[in-house]
Formats: C-alpha cells, sequence, structure tokens
C-alpha cells in the first residue's frame, strides 16, 4: 500500500474552477454516506477521487465505472468500500483535528456535565477515546481538560479510558512522542505547556502529567462481555472507527455506547461521520460548527 | 409584551424620520421571487434592476467580480442578468433595495454579517424545502431573507438600545432575542412587524417576521414559520449566525417547532440532520462570497 501523504501529492490535484469531476464520484461519495455514515465535503472530494484512483490501480480497474461496479456487487461490497475509507482517512489523524468538537466540549458541554454533576459526592469525570488508535486524541482531549482544572473542573478528577484493538497502536500510543505531522495544529501554547523535547530529534513527547490522566488498554468493541464493564462514562469519543464494523456490529457496538454512557452524556463520532438511523433514542444535537449524540437526562426535556 | 410597548414601537417605527417608505421596487421584486423559475421572464427582471441607478451600479459590479468568473465584465444590464441568472439577480436586487432604504450608519450591527446570515438562513431554508415533498422552496427563500429585518428597525430606531443587547449577546454568548428581552424589553421580532405591517407584506411574511422565535405562535402560517425558525438555528450552529461563539446546543427534534412541520410535512421524519449539516458547510463559502462582492469586504468572521 502507499502511503497518503506521497500519493496524495502524486495523483489528481484538487480541481480548479470548473473543472468538472465525473459524476460517478458523487454516487460513490453518497453510496460510502449510505454505508459508513462518512460524508465526503464537495471541498475534499478531490481527496476520495484520488484514494478511489489508488484503489483502482491496486486493483486493476482502469474505469470509474467498473470501479462503481465493485463497490456495488454484493460480494465485494463492503471488503472494498472498507479498503478505500482507509485510503481517504490515511495520515488524516493529528492532535487538535476538531476545533468545534474541542469548543463545544469546554464551553457548552462541560459546564452543563459539572452542573449536573455537582450535586453528587464523587466529583468524577470519566471520557472513554474508543478506537485511539496512536493516543493523538486521547491526549488532546486530556490536555484540554487539564485547561479546566483552575476553573471548571477544580476539585473533579477526570480519568480518560483510550481502547484500541491494535497492539502496536497502543505502543506507539502510551508512548506519546509526535513530530511535526502530528503536530501540525498544535498552537505553540500548548506545544510549551505540555510537551517536552524528545530523545528523537525533531519530534516532542507528551509530559507525564498529562500521560497521567490517562489509561491506554486494549479491547475489542466486538467483545460484548468486556464492553459491559465500561460503564459509567461522561463522554465517548469514537472517530473513523465505526467503518470497519458491518451494518449489525454497528448497531451492537452503538447500543453500548448508549448503555455505557450515563444520562445527560454525550457521544461524538469524527467530524463528518453520523450514526445514520442506527440509534434513536441518542438525540442529535447541534453546536457551533459541528454535531454530538446526547443521551437524554434521566428527568429528560431540555438539554 | 405589554400594550404600552407594543405602543412605543409603533410610535417610534412609524414616526421616525429615517424610517424610510417601502422601496418602489420591493413589492413587484417579491412578487416575482414568488414566481416559479420558468414563469420570471428576463425583461420584467431588467427592467426592475433598471429602475434605480444605484441598484443598476450594483448589480453591474457584482457580476463583474471575479465570483461568477466572466471573460469579460457584461456591459449592460440585460448581460449582467443573464450572466448572473435570474434567481441571484432577484437576491441581489433585494439585497441592495434594503441596504438603500435602510442604510448603515454606525449600527450597531454589521450589515455584512447580517446579510452573511440572511442570505445564508434563505439558502437554508429553500434547501431544508427541497427534503420535503410539499414544500414551497422559492417562498422559504424568500422567508428566510426577511425572517430577521427587524434587526436592521431596531438599528435605526434604537440605536442605543439595539447596541446594549447586541453588546450583552456578544459578550455572554447567548442569542440575540435572550438579551434583547434582558435590556430592551422586547425583540426584532416586534419592530420587524411593524416595519412589515407598515409596508403592507404578504400575511405569511409577516407571520415568520413576529413568530421565528415562537412557531407555536404563528395563525395562519405555521410549518412556514417552523421551518423558518428550523433553518435559523441551524444556519447559528453551521457558521452562519451573528459573527460570535453561541454557547448551547440545539436539539432540532426536541423543539416544539419540529412538530408543527412534521404536522403538515410528514416526510420530515426522514430527513437526515446530520448529513444535512454537512451539505451546508458546501455552501457557506458562496452565501460569504455573494455578501461580500454586494457589500465590500469585512473582515468579520462568523
Amino acid at each position: 500500500m502507499t502511503t497518503g501523504a506521497q500519493a496524495a501529492t502524486t495523483a489528481l490535484s484538487p480541481p480548479k474552477g470548473g473543472e468538472a469531476i465525473d459524476p460517478i464520484f458523487r454516487q460513490i461519495r453518497d453510496l460510502v454516506y449510505k454505508v459508513c455514515g462518512i460524508f465526503q465535503l464537495e471541498e475534499k472530494l478531490y481527496l476520495m477521487v484520488d484514494a478511489c484512483g489508488r484503489r483502482m490501480k491496486q486493483v486493476g480497474i482502469r474505469t470509474p465505472r467498473e470501479y462503481w461496479d465493485l463497490l456495488t456487487a454484493h460480494s465485494s461490497r463492503e471488503a472494498e468500500i472498507r479498503q478505500l475509507l482507509n485510503e481517504v482517512t490515511i495520515g488524516e489523524t493529528c492532535l487538535f483535528r476538531s476545533q468545534p468538537q474541542l469548543d463545544a466540549l469546554r464551553k457548552v458541554i462541560l459546564p452543563e456535565l459539572v452542573a449536573e454533576k455537582s450535586k453528587q459526592v464523587l466529583k468524577r469525570l470519566r471520557i472513554w477515546s474508543a478506537g485511539c488508535s496512536t493516543g493523538e486524541e486521547s491526549y488532546t482531549l486530556a490536555m484540554n481538560m487539564l485547561e479546566e482544572t483552575d476553573g471548571l473542573l477544580k476539585g473533579w478528577t477526570v480519568e480518560i479510558l483510550a481502547t484500541d484493538l491494535n497492539d502496536r497502536s497502543l505502543e506507539t500510543a502510551k508512548a506519546g512522542v509526535y513530530g511535526d505531522y502530528a503536530l501540525r495544529s498544535t498552537s505553540e501554547y500548548f506545544k510549551r505547556k505540555y510537551f517536552s523535547p524528545a530523545v528523537d530529534d525533531k519530534k516532542l513527547q507528551v509530559r507525564p502529567e498529562v500521560k497521567k490522566l490517562i489509561a491506554f488498554s486494549r479491547l475489542n468493541l466486538q467483545d460484548d462481555s468486556r464492553m459491559l464493564f465500561m460503564k459509567g462514562m461522561d463522554l465517548i469519543f469514537c472517530c473513523n472507527v465505526l467503518i470497519y464494523f458491518d451494518g449489525p456490529s454497528k448497531a451492537k457496538v452503538i447500543d453500548h455506547y448508549y448503555n455505557n454512557l450515563n444520562f445527560g452524556g454525550y457521544f461524538f463520532l469524527g467530524t463528518s461521520e453520523s450514526l445514520l438511523k442506527l440509534n434513536d433514542k441518542f438525540h442529535l444535537v447541534h453546536f457551533p460548527g459541528t454535531i454530538a449524540y446526547w443521551k437524554p437526562s434521566r428527568k429528560s426535556g431540555k438539554l | 409584551m405589554t400594550t404600552s410597548v407594543a405602543e412605543m414601537i409603533r410610535e417610534r417605527v412609524g414616526h421616525i424620520d429615517t424610517m424610510p417608505a417601502i422601496p418602489a421596487v420591493f413589492l413587484p421584486l417579491l412578487d416575482l421571487l414568488n414566481l416559479p423559475p420558468e414563469r420570471v421572464k428576463l425583461d420584467d427582471v431588467v427592467k426592475l434592476v433598471s429602475y434605480d441607478n444605484t441598484i443598476a451600479a450594483q448589480c453591474l459590479r457584482v457580476a463583474s467580480s471575479p465570483l461568477f468568473g466572466l471573460a469579460k465584465s457584461p456591459e449592460s444590464i440585460k448581460g449582467a442578468v443573464i450572466s448572473l441568472g435570474l434567481r441571484k439577480v432577484e437576491t441581489i436586487l433585494l439585497m441592495c433595495c434594503l441596504g438603500n432604504a435602510l442604510p448603515a450608519k454606525n449600527w450597531a450591527l454589521d450589515p455584512v454579517v447580517f446579510w452573511r446570515h440572511s442570505l445564508g438562513c434563505a439558502m437554508v431554508c429553500r434547501k431544508f424545502s427541497e427534503k420535503l415533498e410539499s414544500a414551497d422552496g422559492d417562498k422559504a427563500y424568500m422567508a428566510g431573507l426577511l425572517h430577521d429585518i427587524g434587526f436592521l428597525v431596531n438599528c435605526i430606531a434604537f440605536p442605543k438600545e439595539f447596541a446594549a443587547a447586541v453588546a450583552l449577546a456578544t459578550e455572554k454568548q447567548i442569542p440575540f432575542d435572550e438579551a434583547e428581552r434582558a435590556t430592551m424589553g422586547f425583540t426584532h421580532c416586534e419592530t420587524g412587524r411593524e416595519l412589515a405591517k407598515k409596508w403592507h407584506l404578504a400575511d405569511d411574511m409577516v407571520q415568520v417576521i413576529a413568530y421565528h422565535h415562537s412557531p407555536e405562535r404563528s395563525e395562519s402560517a405555521k410549518a412556514l414559520v417552523a421551518l423558518v425558525h428550523l433553518s435559523d438555528l441551524l444556519c447559528h450552529m453551521r457558521g452562519m449566525g451573528y459573527g460570535y461563539y453561541e454557547r448551547h446546543g440545539v436539539d432540532l427534534v426536541s423543539d416544539p417547532a419540529w412538530a408543527i412541520l412534521m404536522a403538515e410535512h410528514r416526510d420530515l421524519d426522514g430527513v437526515d440532520l446530520a448529513r444535512f449539516s454537512f451539505e451546508l458547510d458546501e455552501a457557506v463559502g458562496e452565501v460569504f462570497e455573494l455578501v461580500s462582492t454586494i457589500f465590500g469586504g469585512s473582515k468579520a468572521q462568523s
């Protein structure tokens, strides 16, 4: 497999004003959304066109039309869509990937959760980074929570559980060493405050006080008995992970998330990812520039 | 609202010197906007554009902007109308017409930010209507464009009071109508309604302007008002609000407007709101560019 960063530079560049994209790619975009709930924005459509190009080369197909047939053939459909999405999302992960999500979290959700839970004896916030991969999201959450320790979260304990199926990803995550590419969206402020120079020349190492918040562990999201033990979450983040499941197992994983969330808790997907119609108990809530899914409070009603 | 406040609004909107009479091209323009596109005649639009020199010049300027990528600037109004497309010209015309009728002079609200939201809401209203089989997209578009017209009235008739409301809203990061109620005791819905009545706008537009924050109070245009209400909320959450972070979440399906809209459009149930909001992000850029071209650039970010 080629790496995304390399391939993206050699393949087609973004279409400049008026250069038409073969309509079949919009059909592919709709298919990908219908099957996986991930939406390719028009401005990013060329990334998907590139990815299709790479997949076509790999499987030896020449025209987009033939590729469409492969994507829709019953036998190859799910596997090929997954391969395609792998190509699209490759190399996208970085720290501070979605600022609107972080804003919603700190400006709206956190004050709400703190107010709701303040009557409880145990001032504890539990966050689950499900499918944490190499740790970027988990550390981003940890740093943002640390920013609140003198304010909103004064006197609170924050626990972040970060799980992934892949042992090698988890090793990288635990090491917490990141280069320029992963840190491309991280501000100087955060770099200075929460990182120190790594042994490896230009990279940065996450500081121990950030790591202390996070427990990394291996978890198969399809392991029902272990999923039952992930109870009492206030927030769950699961970005671009559900693409790896087929319809029924996806619905089951989402049910687990719902059950493991506290009442009034929130569930976040990737930036352009949706739950489709897989769960009707969650409420879709819009925040400036982002969406999240809410498990209604026991008393329900207003946010 | 108490009667005395209502009186006061009527008084100020009715008598203030700067409050203009309805622009001559406004009503014929609304009629045109209400027609299905296939019934709109090129010559009618050209005639309306040519009626007012300022507006004609603005249309020519917009048509020559790089936004439309024309090889050569159009020399005639007709050329401009053809290259822009009828729908776009109607929108530009409406915005110029209202912009000229209610000129911005040290307003509490940046007109560029105001029009970004109004045009954004119009766009969302049309796209929302397209998802519902029996909704009228053109009417919804116009409703979206006009729904917040009360803010323009506030800027002119209540400059000091409204400036305080804007300051409170941006400081506390709360919606404008909440801030208006807290500082002024009434909102742009009431002031907008007075202007709409003075201008003899169609009843459904008056309803939209008066009740887009309380659709359940609308009597004769409930579904349209509810659609504008929901589109308005969505706009604020997708980068087309009033230029500051609004600290709240929006649960459209639990909003009373959802049930109101559903009563008339059963297929609302099938609308995928997550996907809809992703699609809206694709159209924001065009809305911003169009407004900048008409009103000149502003650095204000939404």
